[in-house]
């Protein structure tokens, strides 16, 4: 006791100290705008004279508008004279007409005197301090008392530390080897860690750095990470909306994994996501990338406008996008300019102007999609490209294989208007006898030839193909034939084939008629996918022409896996991009050009004018947001919350950073020293005394930073939705280790995908397939796994950047028995069945939890084995398909099995330490 | 287990000292404590409904039962959509001008500048495929398809011009109850439990039952968007474990599993002790809850126990999944203090394409499956003086044309496609104007023309009832209050008692 008072009468000097020495380094008491001024105008000002409502003609969000002229014709704030300032007067008005905050408590006296003495001083306006650039930051001094209790083990305690220090906070301890072990297992892997390192950790044959080290070295990194990734990415095996059919989009997971592993800086790991396509000859993995934007959702149900939808997945990029990377809601700006940030209306559009010009259309094929190549048939790709490249040049070279890889530019179906006997619905345009439909504007670029992509369903009919009406200028025809498809094996049916047409180069409006003998009016005799314009293959009539010709003709019509990916509409094809009023899609105002909020970084010249430039733009160490957002985001994932609490917000109403000089360290450094590596990152944050720190939370600590503001405990989270699976079947030695491909099924209650009409079912899968990591888990957006919704894991239909960690009774039934962990239970069990009860208990314990047990808890236990034990004895029946498992059981390994069960139920078991 | 009141008492008394949580109430500014420590520490919202705070309570139990801002009308809410959307012409909106055009083509007046889902080329003009009585005191129209809710015609009040801007399934769905056609939002049910919790512990305060299949726009429609996972809808089913693992493993009785329970809070509670975490005796309530629900949820969806002149008055089918057995439930959960059941009854998508979905055959099934429930629903909650005390709310995700489907260019069976602009939703209960009918279509039942309602104002006066103000109800996401309305909805006062 007395050794804690001198403590404190210690830090009690020291703060009177630094109280004094700030108050003399700031002779003039100057008040500062960001930190000071403008968190009490966001607090009490903007919601009433922000950038939707701007009562009196006053708004507190921009410099200009705070300092110009009100309603009343005269400045609300006139610097230099608070006297004078009718927002001073204002908040000591008695006349509850007039005082401001107008119907709601006055300000503080404090709050009164800083908006005061800043007028007075000038009233010098600055941005809101995300909004400033990050800049290198010196480590406050740290008393000597932290470093007396060695707590100083990297930056990050100096940060931590000076803050403790202001509410006489002293750190915990550090936690126990074996938890802080099992914590950092979980935080790096999401997995409890392997015995043997485990081991050699505990026993001090290797130290704290190596053990992460040696973590960071496991594929199981890219796995864990992946998850927070994919939360944010939207990544789902579906393509949601009400038929919400299946979706490969799996190998950008594995991108994902692969790209945590390698460690791709996350400078590089944008650009490549965002604009993969854009980068200089991009490789297959770099187009894999694209997908990121991909996983927007695609309606498919019937009768729904592509165009409607198509653009609610740009809009649905744009304020992912900024969601992700800048903390900030763009969204709010979509109907109209941001309430409280300084986001004009129009800027959105710009920013859309950068997203809306991709091929992607709402197509229910999703194209367009890259295939993955089997290596004999890149070899056929290859022999057509050589001589493509060989006979024409680059360019050439490059339609050709944009089309082969993934056949744009094209027209689908969609875009034709039917003008007698046909429809247009899904993928098709289907015409009859007599049928005819058109496409305005196309443009054929002087190509000569026409491919289509089609179903033939007769042989006796043909397409006229014509130019600028139903009579006229022929241009081609093509002869439908049933049989054509059947050479390419194809169970719908579908194939590319061309035709040759007449030279056009300009823009027209391209008819298309059925023409046939055939006397049936209501017969279906061709569906077109789509249409699309190519040159011809160069040096017809050459020695192997024939050759490359069909290698070509082949190629086009591979199926294999397919991705969808992110393609630039060609120029031809741009979109114009508008202000859309108040949101509304359908009403178009102002054409605007692409272009990034003025707020933010300053646009640099050496960037092209694009997506890939957008990027660019965004990692430009200049700007002030995406650093300082991923900071925030890893700091929450390692801490259970952010430096900035309002994870999804660092705008003007977001909470302010709880350390600020801590955020611009890390961010700073992360861009610099780091160079935008997440590993190091995270490994900052794990080495530091601060993560370190037992979670121990004694009643006087609960008192004073119960929310752990000040971090004086160590993190203590509930494991995620994926991670209470993984760790189940890990201990249980279930759990299959087995990487990447399509998501599996394991085994879910009969009866959740209940789709009215679509056949697609839920088929559990073989094997090792079964015990798969959860990232493996198929998600099907209208109906994911769940037991891992139960756990707050996320429906994937939207961009998710917050999990927010409950507790609640489903979770308990889940755990109790849900048939996985009763499996696991099993399993676990029969690991131990031939080892005395005690022993077996106190095994299968600290297998789970990496803790000896104390004596109280494994006395429960016990007790509850007995009990076990006896009612089995009493009711041997009830070993028969004990569990479900469809098999009888020994009563050693039920009863066991009935511990493990509890186990898997217990706080040390469902958090991290 | 006589333990866990003494925990929860200590519980209660830490968070009194310290209005203060780790986990579940850690967001001050965006999550629940906005609302729920709003009167503790009141910088925390900006803007939201200042509630009466039970903070301790709703620590330890989210769902604890809180009070309205406002004096409520009702307690409880039964809101039953016709998946797919029922036409209006054939049940409530009686259009005679209608029938005189039957078979004619449409004027191309009525086809410019509209859009829809299937409609292609020039369909003909469909008369109505029902005829039309006056009943009750009221007087109000109702088809023939609908003979047996003449006997509740003066208990409801229509709203006859009710429009969306949505015509596809999924999105009109989505926004009937999130308020947003796009997903991410809360659906209606989890705003109101996260608002007023449930009254009964035992049950999941906001229930999810279906007929005929899940709604088009999946789970999501029951979501909890960015609220916390803990109020989305739970879906009782019919067939297997009515809540998701709730039937203990086979080879446990319940005595084991009472024995497992108290380990494991044993075990927790020593944790607790050790490690002082408050969140471990919010774990140890909640597996008591657990342990009761498993108990409680198959006692309340057991039908079989019910008098057979109940059975009988719903035409329940025991042992199927039958929109007539989900009323009965419906009433059954209300009574034991369940806030919201939000039933779902598939198939209503009455385009003609195919005799299932065809006015002349599918859709006579459907009116058959619903109308004798429906009306034994309202008339059992009133005899047990439950209809006072819950709102029970009737509609579809939107309208039906007045012109023949005409899909792909064909005439099929007769059906109609989809429409916004105009469709038929009715509302009963507490704080309702008994009989009462708001808004008017034209002649053809193609526009409203008096008294349009949006989605929104259905919503704002849900709400309305059981006590919120829909624009002060908020919860902080993303730097800003959000609310389910949006920024529209007016109460519909015409309709209120």
């Amino acid at each position: 006791m007395i050794r804690e008072k001198r403590v404190i009468v210690v830090l009690a000097g020291i703060l009177v100290l630094i109280g004094f020495l700030v108050f003399s380094l700031k002779p003039d008491n100057q008040v500062d705008f960001a930190t000071e001024v403008k968190p009490i105008l966001n607090k009490h000002c903007i919601s009433c004279h922000g950038g939707v409502k701007k009562n009196g003609g006053f708004s507190v969000l921009y410099e200009s508008e705070a300092m110009g002229a009100t309603e009343s014709g005269k400045p609300a704030i006139i610097p230099g004279s608070a006297r004078k300032s009718e927002l001073i007067q204002r908040l000591h008005h008695t006349d509850p007409e007039l005082q401001m905050p107008y119907q709601k408590p006055a300000l503080s006296s404090k709050e009164i005197k800083i908006l005061t003495d800043w007028i007075d001083q000038g009233a010098e306006w600055g941005p809101h301090w995300a909004y400033l650039p990050v800049e290198k930051t010196e480590l406050p001094k740290v008393a000597t008392v932290f470093e007396e209790k060695d707590f100083i083990a990297n930056p990050i305690d100096h940060f931590i530390a000076a803050r403790m220090e202001e509410k006489q906070l002293s750190p915990n301890p550090p936690a126990n080897k074996n938890i802080i072990a099992r914590r950092l297992a979980f935080d790096i892997t999401g997995l409890p860690p392997d015995t043997n390192l485990f081991q050699s950790f505990v026993s001090g044959e290797i130290s704290y750095e190596n053990y992460i080290d040696s973590l960071f070295t496991a594929t199981t990194y890219g796995e864990k990470w992946a998850s927070w990734w994919l939360d944010l990415a939207r990544y789902a095996d579906t393509m949601g909306f009400e038929k919400d059919p299946g979706r490969t989009i799996w190998q950008y997971r594995d991108w994902v994994i692969k790209a945590l592993n390698r460690d791709l800086p996350y400078d590089q790991f944008t650009i490549e996501q965002l604009a993969g396509d854009l980068l200089p000859e991009p490789s297959f993995d770099q187009l894999i990338a694209t997908a990121f934007h991909r996983n927007t959702m695609n309606n498919d149900e019937g009768g729904t406008d592509d165009e409607e939808y198509r653009v609610a997945a740009v809009i649905d990029r744009v304020n992912t996008t900024f969601d992700v990377w800048q903390s900030t809601t763009m969204s709010c700006v979509q109907c109209h300019s941001h309430p409280y940030d300084p986001f004009r209306h129009k800027e959105y559009y710009n920013v859309m102007a950068f997203f809306n010009n991709t091929r992607d259309e709402d197509f229910p094929d999703e194209s367009p999609n890259l295939i993955d190549y089997k290596p004999e048939e890149r070899q056929k790709i290859n022999s057509v490209l050589d001589w493509v490249s060989a006979h024409a040049n680059a360019d050439e070279q490059k339609i050709f294989k944009d089309f082969i890889l993934f056949k744009e530019p094209n027209y689908a179906a969609h875009h034709f208007k039917v003008i007698d006997n046909g429809f247009v619905s899904g993928l098709n345009l289907g015409l009859r006898k007599g049928g005819a439909a058109f496409i305005k504007n196309v443009n054929p670029l002087g190509y000569q030839k026409l491919y289509l992509k089609f179903v033939g369903k007769t042989d006796r009919s043909t397409l006229v193909f014509r130019k600028n009406g139903i009579n006229g200028e022929i241009i081609g025809k093509f002869k439908i034939s049933k049989k054509e498809k059947n050479s390419y094996g194809d169970r719908q049916g579908q194939i590319i084939t061309s035709i040759d047409i007449v030279k056009e180069t300009e823009v027209f409006d391209l008819y298309v008629e059925l023409q046939t003998q055939d006397q049936t009016f209501k017969k279906e005799h061709v569906l077109i996918h789509w249409i699309a314009f190519m040159p011809e293959l160069p040096a017809k009539g050459k020695p192997g022409y024939t050759a490359v010709r069909k290698n070509l003709n082949e190629v086009l019509n591979i199926k294999g896996d397919v991705t969808p990916i992110m393609v630039e509409n060609p120029d031809h094809m741009k979109r114009k991009t508008h202000v859309f009023d108040r949101g509304n899609w359908m009403v178009k105002t102002e054409e605007v050009q692409p272009g990034v909020p003025q707020t933010l970084n300053p646009w640099e010249k050496r960037w092209e004018n694009n997506r890939l430039g957008f990027a660019q733009w965004l990692v430009d160490k200049k700007n002030p947001l995406t650093a300082r957002t991923l900071v925030n985001r890893v700091w929450h994932q390692i801490f259970g919350k952010g430096l900035v609490d309002t994870l999804e917000d660092m705008g003007t109403m977001s909470d302010p950073p709880s350390h600020p000089a801590l955020m611009d360290w890390l961010s700073y450094e992360f861009m610099h020293s780091m160079n935008w590596s997440l590993k190091k990152l995270i490994k900052t944050l794990l080495m530091s005394s601060t993560y370190r720190q037992s979670s121990f939370l004694s009643k006087e600590k609960l008192a004073v930073d119960g929310n752990n503001d000040y971090y004086s405990v160590g993190p203590k989270l509930r494991l995620s939705a994926e991670e209470i699976r993984d760790q189940a079947l890990y201990v249980s030695g279930l759990l299959s280790d087995k990487m990447y491909g399509p998501g599996v099924m394991p085994p879910q209650p009969d009866g959740i995908w209940e789709h009215a009409y679509l056949g697609n079912l839920w088929k559990t899968s073989e094997g090792e397939d079964r015990y798969r990591r959860g990232i493996y888990t198929y998600l099907k957006r209208t109906s994911p796994y769940p037991s891992m919704i139960t756990f707050d894991a996320g429906s994937r239909e939207v961009c998710l950047v917050k999990r927010s960690p409950t507790n609640t009774p489903l979770q308990a039934l889940v755990t109790m028995n849900d048939p996985v962990y009763l499996e696991a239970a099993m399993a676990f069990a029969k690991n131990y069945k031939n080892k005395e009860a005690k022993v077996a208990i106190s095994h299968i314990y600290q297998k789970a939890t990496y803790r000896t047990p104390d004596q109280d808890k494994l006395s429960s236990l016990y007790e509850l084995y007995q009990e076990a034990k006896n009612t089995f004895e009493k009711n041997p029946n009830q070993l028969e398909d004990f569990f479900g498992m469809d098999q009888e059981t020994d009563i050693k390994t039920a009863t066991l099995a009935i511990i493990a069960n509890a186990i898997m139920n217990l706080d040390e078991f469902l958090t991290h330490g | 287990m006589d333990k866990i009141k003494e925990l929860l008492e200590e519980r209660r008394s830490l968070d009194a000292q310290l209005n203060s949580r780790r986990h579940f109430l850690k967001d001050c500014t965006l999550g629940l404590g906005g609302l729920a420590l709003g009167s503790f520490l009141n910088s925390c919202s900006t803007g939201g409904t200042k509630i009466p705070a039970y903070t301790a309570d709703r620590s330890l139990n989210p769902m604890a039962s809180m009070p309205a801002p406002f004096l409520p009308k009702v307690k409880s809410v039964i809101y039953l959509h016709m998946v797919g959307a029922p036409s209006q012409l054939e049940l409530f909106d009686y259009k005679p001008e209608l029938a005189k055009l039957h078979n004619q083509p449409c004027p191309p007046s009525l086809l410019d500048s509209k859009k829809f889902a299937f409609i292609q080329g020039v369909p003909n003009m469909l008369g109505p495929q029902a005829t039309f009585k006056r009943e009750g005191e009221s007087g109000n129209w109702v088809s023939n398809h609908l003979p047996h809710f003449k006997k509740i015609i003066d208990e409801v009040a229509f709203l006859k011009a009710v429009h969306t801007d949505q015509f596809n399934h999924g999105p009109a769905q989505m926004l009937m109850h999130t308020g947003s056609p796009r997903n991410g939002r809360p659906s209606i049910g989890s705003w109101v439990t996260y608002g007023l919790g449930s009254e009964n512990n035992n049950l999941p305060g906001f229930v999810v039952l279906t007929s005929g299949g899940t709604p088009d726009a999946g789970k999501s429609i029951w979501g909890s968007g960015f609220l916390p996972s803990v109020y989305q809808g739970v879906h009782c089913r019919s067939k297997g474990d009515p809540v998701l693992y709730l039937k203990d493993p086979k080879g446990v009785s319940r005595g084991l599993k009472k024995k497992i329970l108290e380990s494991i809070n044993e075990i927790n509670f020593k944790e607790y002790q050790n490690f002082g975490d408050p969140e471990v005796l919010t774990r140890i309530n909640q597996y008591e809850m657990a342990y009761r629900m498993q108990i409680s949820v198959p006692e309340v969806m057991n039908i079989d126990k019910e008098p057979d002149a109940i059975k009988e008055m719903y035409g329940v089918q025991p042992g199927k999944e039958a929109f007539a057995n989900n009323c009965l439930l419906a009433r059954k959960m209300v009574e034991q203090g369940v806030r919201f059941v939000q039933l779902y009854d598939w198939g209503w998508d009455s385009h003609g394409a195919s005799p299932t979905e065809a006015l002349d055959t599918g859709f006579l099934k459907k009116c058959k499956a619903t109308d004798r429930p429906i009306a034994a629903l309202i008339l059992d909650l009133k005899q047990r003086g439950l209809l006072d005390q819950t709102l029970v709310v009737w509609g579809g995700e939107f309208g039906r044309t007045p012109m023949w489907e005409n899909r792909l260019g064909i005439q099929n069976s007769p059906g109609r496609d989809h429409q916004g602009d105009a469709f038929t939703m009715w509302m009963a209960g507490g704080g309702i104007k008994k009989g009462a009918v708001h808004g008017k279509t034209d002649e053809i039942g193609y526009g409203g023309i008096e008294g349009r309602v949006s989605v929104y104002d259905i919503q704002a006066t849900i709400l309305h009832l059981l006590g919120f103000d829909h624009e002060q109800f908020t919860y902080d996401f993303q730097g800003r209050p959000f609310r389910l309305t949006d920024v529209e909805g007016k109460v519909i006062n015409e309709i209120l008692a």
